[in-house]
């Protein structure tokens, strides 16, 4: 497969593209899954294929497949498809700077080489943790290790191959006495660096102390989103509209509003394609433009939006690096790298005389990505009582939107994590509206 | 060879199919691409411990076997436990598959191309400022054999489209959507698609001046598709017998039990022509409806072969995206038709607010409470319909909500979309008549 990759740039030329890209992926997973506390099933996944784009008088095909066998006729398709649409005069043209900055922490040996014994001992681990905690019992969960590795190719001399790593763990727990509470934990990286046994325990922990929840009166008061909340509406509500695609088409709250005070000077928000590590990092994006560090909002101003190459062709500008692909069958589109919430950090629960503390929310997805207008059910949400958390919330809705909360940010605390690419401390915000 | 003597059972799905979809963008085609694609899905059964394979493109089925049957294997050997049983099944016939008048690949990608710049123009009515379409068709053969014997295929087709349009005014956006999807390219000529994409036109320009509500507790009515969504997300979720078996659903221990108000009975039929069907499920289980509700008691959960022996019930029920490994699903679910009209439901409620549509919502099964996030809604005052809202969202208890129904219309109507359980995708559809519900949660600004 992969050395048909690299005749299939061949074979497009050949059939009439102008230019092409080949992108090749190939990902090897395998993964243990517990259901209550006994281990359910062993899961090993292996995907390859190729995604072709060929490009005829400015405008673009795509066609993909993972059967050897069918390669050839993709080619085909792909440039067809580019006959039969009208000249894109927004259409500069496919990458061609092929200078990569180096990265690190991405790859990691141990990863890739994992056998299935050592797999069921890290699931196992998700399991003991909860059993730290007794009243409390796993729903379901497990531990996934995956190699992946991909390949880009086009006919103007991009030729970037990159291999990488990731380990995860993820764990629901539930309550067995009384009244039922739930609460999950997860863990993602680059490395075996997680402590596995810590994010059980801490789900069953999470879950008991929501138990006998107390209903509150409607009221605006301070949020401290903890970072699944608070990425979960930044990536539903607010990200969308920083996408260059969505900004030219019309489908952003943030049109015309670069150079604008956004947000509290305090904030900055980068997106970055470099850091050590991170889930997003990798020398090029999905297209094969080198990665890049991007000050988004630099101390509460809007400075950019994301750019793949072909909506910073059309702006006049330059890729800021952010093509990206679910997968081999997709053509390439803005996405988001790594996303870092810097705010200074303070004891951000000790530093709130009252408010509410909320783990995670769901529903965030249906947020209006526009407007960025959200109404969110908070999950193991707790009242914060003279700088402490006190009593568990039965059920809360937080309704809101995610620029003025962007205003509204008041404080940070010391707790980074990494959630999937995004990387941010609880962030507290006033004067949020909540119905109890 | 001494691995396969304790594998107790295993099977294969191989899946081979072509997909095509275009996207017309603001009036440009953003994209037309075309997958070819083929794999495979082995499960093998050790014990009490499953193994599972996906490999794709090429295919060597022996191989994957004993790749699955090996992590069985050694799963059960390091954690063993209570052997798992299977439900027996008989090969399932494959007839009565949803009729395709008009195969889509004989349709020119320029006539497709057309039919969406009209849909496109037809959404784009005064005060939009950008729209998008989108044309999904997919063909996919599904061959599945197991070691107990069952062997079986099916083909089936499927083409929809969605259409989205977005209207600005002083810095608000709002958006309206349709779309439908179907079993051959006749659903373009069945379903009036013009009118459809000018009602989300039309939705998109009316939220601009629409109202955000104050939220709180009161009556409401549920329009179809949103009161689909509830049956779906809140009570068919939990009815999913590996949740239950997880300890993770309010309607564990439950059947026999009068859960909701006598007027409720939810069903779930993948033998319908909806955009649920199948003829057979994962596990080669021939498909059949399942009465989950019926008259307010709870009946049914909904099976896999390995919960149905575990919980008693019959299979049927067990899907997957791909070649992922299945799960217990849902198929076409739906609140079966009531006797009221929508007058008798204003006339029931009096104040309160009429939702609409979905954005989408979520659901904890394991406490029994959901959120959606309805499309738009209305004020219900004096039992009239009065101002337009957005941002409305409804959430609650689902047991609750299921015994305040006080009236159920007569008026089912199917809405068609897909599932994510388990990160992976399937067809399904959902529906209702219009619910009035006498206490709920609405949340606003």
């Amino acid at each position: 497969m992969y050395e048909l990759a690299k005749k299939a740039l061949k074979l497009a030329e050949k059939a009439g593209a102008e230019e092409a890209e080949i992108y090749y992926a190939t990902n090897h997973s395998t993964g243990v899954n517990f259901r209550k506390d006994s281990l359910e099933n062993a899961k090993d996944r292996f995907s390859e294929g190729v995604g072709i784009r060929a490009i005829v008088n400015g405008a673009v095909g795509f066609a993909s497949t993972n059967s050897a066998a069918q390669i050839e006729n993709a080619v085909e398709v792909a440039v067809a498809e580019a006959r039969v649409r009208e000249s894109d005069p927004d259409w500069v043209s496919l990458p061609s700077n092929g200078k990569y900055p180096s990265v690190s922490g991405i790859f990691d040996k141990k990863v890739e080489t994992l056998e299935l014994e050592a797999c069921i001992e890290y699931a196992l681990a998700l399991i003991e943790g909860t059993k730290e905690i007794p009243g409390t019992l796993p729903t379901s969960g497990g531990f996934t290790r995956a190699k992946g590795k991909q390949l880009i190719l086009n006919t103007n001399g991009i030729e970037i191959e990159e291999e990488s790593t990731a380990v995860s763990g993820f764990v629901d727990v539930i309550t067995v006495n009384g009244q039922t509470s739930t609460a999950y934990d997860f863990g993602i990286s680059r490395s075996l660096d997680i402590d596995f046994f810590a994010l059980g325990k801490n789900a069953a922990d999470l879950a008991l102390k929501s138990n006998d929840g107390i209903k509150i009166e409607p009221q605006k008061t301070n949020v401290i989103f903890h970072p699944f909340a608070f990425s979960d509406i930044i990536e539903e509500a607010f990200a969308p509209s920083l996408d260059a695609d969505n900004v030219q088409k019309g489908r952003s709250g943030l049109i015309n509003k670069v150079g604008e005070e956004l947000a509290v000077p305090e904030l900055s928000i980068y997106d970055d394609g470099l850091i050590e590590a991170g889930i997003e990092t990798s020398a090029s994006d999905d297209e094969g433009v080198p990665s890049q560090r991007t000050p988004v909002i630099e101390k509460g101003v809007l400075e950019t939006y994301l750019y793949d190459s072909y909506t910073a062709g059309k702006a006049g500008l330059k890729s800021t690096g952010n093509s990206s692909r679910p997968s081999y069958t997709s053509p390439p589109s803005v996405g988001l790298r790594n996303v870092i919430v810097d705010y200074p950090q303070t004891d951000v629960i000790a530093d709130t005389q009252s408010g509410i503390f909320v783990n995670t929310v769901i529903g965030a997805h249906t947020a209006n990505s526009i407007s960025g207008d959200f109404s969110v059910e908070a999950r193991n949400a707790f009242t914060i009582k003279d700088g402490a958390l006190d009593k568990p919330i039965k059920s809360l809705m937080i309704s809101g939107n995610a620029f003025d909360l962007l205003k509204q940010i008041t404080g940070a605390g010391f707790d980074v994590r990494k959630v999937g690419g995004i990387i941010t401390p609880s962030i507290r915000v006033s004067n949020m509206s909540v119905i109890g | 060879m001494t691995i396969m003597q304790d594998i107790k059972f295993y099977d294969c799905r191989v899946i081979e199919g072509s997909s095509t979809s275009i996207i017309l963008d603001n009036g440009k085609i953003e994209e037309i691409s075309r997958n070819f694609t083929r794999g495979a899905g082995v499960r093998a059964l050790c014990g009490g411990s499953w193994g599972y394979t996906s490999v794709e493109g090429d295919i060597d089925l022996k191989q994957g076997v004993e790749a699955a049957s090996k992590l069985a294997f050694s799963m059960n050997a390091s954690t063993p436990k209570e052997d798992v049983e299977l439900a027996a099944i008989n090969s399932p016939e494959v007839k009565n598959l949803p009729e395709v008048r008009i195969d889509p690949r004989d349709v020119s990608i320029e006539e497709k191309v057309d039919l969406l710049k009209s849909i496109e123009n037809n959404a784009k009515v005064k005060g939009i400022n950008s729209t998008k379409v989108m044309y999904l068709e997919s063909e996919f053969k599904v061959e599945y054999r197991s070691s107990d014997g069952i062997e079986c295929a099916y083909e089936l087709m499927n083409v929809g489209f969605a259409v989205s349009a977005v209207a600005s005014e002083n810095g608000v956006y709002q958006a309206g959507r349709e779309s439908r999807f179907g079993y051959g390219y006749e659903l373009f000529e069945k379903e009036n698609v013009l009118e459809l994409a000018g009602k989300a036109g039309n939705t998109a320009v009316e939220l601009l001046s629409a109202k955000t509500p104050k939220g709180g507790e009161m009556p409401v009515i549920l329009d179809q598709e949103l009161a689909g969504v509830f049956a779906h997300e809140a009570v068919g979720h939990a009815s999913e017998a590996d949740l239950v078996l997880e300890g993770d659903s309010i309607l564990e221990n439950r059947i026999g039990e009068q859960i909701a108000s006598p007027l409720i009975t939810i069903i779930d039929d993948p033998t319908l022509h909806e955009f649920g069907y199948y003829p057979f499920d994962a596990e080669g289980a021939k498909s059949k409806r399942t009465e989950i509700i019926k008259n307010g008691v709870f009946n049914s959960y909904l099976h896999s072969r390995e919960t149905a022996a575990k919980l008693g019930g019959t299979p049927g029920n067990c899907r997957a995206q791909g070649y992922s490994m299945p799960v217990v699903r849902m198929s076409n679910t739906f609140i079966d038709n009531g006797d009221a009209r929508f007058e008798e439901m204003l006339e029931e409620i009096k104040d309160g607010m009429y939702l609409i549509g979905s954005r989408g919502g979520q659901v904890n099964t394991g406490e029994g409470i959901f959120q959606f996030n309805a499309e738009k809604g209305y004020l219900i005052r004096n039992g009239e319909l009065t101002e337009l809202l957005r941002d409305v969202s409804l959430s609650g208890k689902t047991l609750e909500i299921l015994n305040h129904v006080a009236l159920v219309g007569n008026d089912l109507k199917m809405t068609a979309g897909r599932c994510g359980k388990a990160g992976q995708l399937v067809s399904v559809s959902d529906g209702s008549p219009h619910l009035a519900i006498s206490k709920a949660l609405v949340g606003g600004a």
